[in-house]
């Protein structure tokens, strides 16, 4: 009997912080979506009016289509991409170890500095990126007053300061494709492409996936990025979903629309995630029962 | 197999795009730090200059709170990593050594929590944190940290336990080792690599982390992260010399740090993703 709460009392500790710091306050926050209440004031009970007042400002729907951009944009830019770097360094690169330091660095990165150092890049008129398009006479970078050139900075952003995550697990999966495939193809006579789209590309399809899956999940949370760019600006034209619940939360103190937002996002994520978890549930349980 | 030349050079065509995407922007920022004032955005910007640290003279004079602000950080760092590690080894030796269909779905909600935007949780702590007079404190901070890393840190652990034989702990618990004196005495040693790749991930996100520090902390508990956005984007105009080099400061020391423990990260991330 001692021996069977064992494995229990030693996943308590990790259960008790995920259930008390994420687990409850969520099924408070849903309670909250169905009440009116702000700092010091208690939670009325006001049935559906939040998902009501959600859905029918325009600024929600504005940030829902720009989440949708942003969150597309660089899932599939930083998949792009970080199939490509990850290929280039499967098949060799010259001082790997430090190239591979390079690739990594943004990981190190805070979001914060991430925005600081691409101020310095698209800084208006004096910024390096500013300065390289109009040196080569190309329109300027607008993103302070326009909404898709802020969303295009955005998206950039965000692939630069994620890349190494994708890269990483594209790269461990390219690298431990077995060679023998490679060798068979090699003597049926396959051509470079042939080889990466028939060979590579099927052996590490799980991998892209569960990348894929895990950044849309993440990419899904954007804040820090748009709040210290744009700040959601001008006229909120450039939030996303998070500054959205953020500035009607904690500057418009409206918790009850802010918690629906919330319950709006939660289920927009378990959606995304759904697919994913439902396949890992499958699997353990075949392998354990 | 030889390669053709033109092949050759266009691969050290792509590798010098993939370093200046990924490499150029630290390295022009971490210069312009060492610029004077007017010469901060300098077009084109010099690689080679006399350096001055007077950026970052007038970045302690001006913002004394800048240090105290990165110990700030260190310490929620330290905490969270060390609460992060000890949780993370019990719950994966768990996972590791027993199985049921209770632990099973107890696994499965672990990662369902962690698939939650930790956004939406600000808005129910916040009165709780008030209402305990906890906010703005160091404990806060490392709590929420941990759990935010917990999930990924426990399959990491769980992976790594895994591939330590179970006789070895079996031996253990015959010469009448506790359940917790075989973790610590035979575990931790062996799984030592698991709990770098943990430490590693927990660390790096604290000492970086944003949202939970602008919200939960305003003078006490304030981060590097959170005074350098007050840098950016205070009332008076924006002074980019002494930001680049508050931004340098904050960065260097993870810098450094994660490209010495790569091998952990790529390690971590890629039993983490795969298996949770």
């Amino acid at each position: 009997m001692r021996r069977r709460i064992v494995p229990y009392l030693l996943i308590s500790p990790v259960q008790a912080l995920l259930v008390g710091v994420i687990g409850l306050p969520s099924l408070y926050v849903f309670f909250l979506a169905f009440t009116k209440s702000s700092f010091g004031q208690h939670p009325v009970w006001i049935g559906l009016t939040n998902f009501s007042t959600v859905l029918a400002s325009k600024y929600f729907w504005t940030a829902f289509v720009n989440t949708v951009i942003v969150v597309n944009a660089v899932v599939y830019g930083e998949l792009l991409l970080g199939l490509a770097v990850a290929y280039l360094f499967a098949t060799g690169v010259p001082l790997r170890r430090l190239m591979f330091s390079v690739v990594l660095a943004p990981y190190a990165i805070s979001p914060v500095v991430a925005v600081i150092i691409w101020r310095y890049l698209v800084e208006p008129d004096i910024g390096f990126v500013s300065r390289v398009l109009s040196s080569l006479g190309l329109p300027a970078l607008e993103w302070a007053v326009n909404r898709w050139h802020a969303l295009g900075v955005i998206t950039l952003l965000s692939i630069w300061l994620h890349l190494p995550f994708t890269f990483v697990i594209l790269y461990s999966a390219l690298i431990s494709v077995p060679v023998e495939l490679f060798e068979a193809a090699r003597v049926d006579g396959t051509s470079g492409w042939q080889e990466f789209w028939y060979v590579t590309l099927p052996s590490i399809m799980p991998a892209v996936l569960v990348a894929m899956l895990f950044r849309y999940v993440f990419a899904f949370r954007i804040f820090t990025e748009v709040w210290l760019l744009t700040a959601g600006g001008p006229v909120r034209q450039t939030e996303v979903l998070a500054t959205f619940l953020y500035r009607e939360g904690f500057r418009y103190q409206n918790f009850g629309v802010a918690s629906a937002t919330g319950w709006l996002m939660v289920l927009a994520s378990i959606l995304i995630a759904s697919f994913y978890l439902y396949q890992m549930y499958r699997r353990m349980l075949a392998r354990d029962a | 197999m030889r390669r053709p030349l033109w092949s050759s050079a266009l691969r050290l065509l792509l590798l010098g795009l993939v370093l200046i995407w990924s490499g150029l922007p630290i390295l022009l920022v971490v210069l312009a730090s060492l610029k004077p004032s007017r010469d901060v955005f300098e077009f084109p910007p010099r690689l080679l200059f006399r350096p001055t640290f007077e950026n970052y003279t007038t970045l302690f004079e001006k913002w004394p709170a800048f240090a105290p602000c990165l110990l700030n950080s260190l310490i929620i760092a330290v905490g969270a990593t060390l609460l992060t590690v000890v949780v993370c080894t019990l719950g994966g030796y768990a996972y590791a050594r027993f199985r049921s269909r209770l632990l099973v779905a107890s696994a499965f909600s672990m990662i369902f929590l962690r698939m939650l935007p930790p956004i939406i949780i600000t808005l129910p702590l916040f009165p709780v944190v008030n209402y305990l007079r906890v906010n703005d404190t160091h404990a806060v901070l490392i709590l929420l940290y941990a759990t935010f890393y917990v999930s990924l840190g426990t399959w990491i652990m769980k992976a790594f336990i895994d591939q330590v034989p179970r006789e070895v702990d079996e031996a253990a618990v015959i010469d009448g080792a506790s359940v917790l004196q075989t973790i610590r005495r035979v575990i931790v040693p062996l799984a030592a690599q698991g709990i770098v790749a943990v430490s590693v991930f927990v660390f790096i996100f604290s000492w970086n982390e944003f949202i939970f520090a602008f919200i939960f902390a305003s003078t006490r508990a304030k981060t590097g992260p959170l005074i350098l956005s007050e840098m950016l984007s205070g009332i008076e105009a924006v002074d980019w010399g002494v930001l680049f080099a508050g931004a340098t400061i904050q960065v260097l020391p993870i810098l450094v740090f994660t490209i010495a423990v790569q091998r952990f990260v790529v390690a971590g991330l890629t039993v983490g993703s795969v298996k949770g």
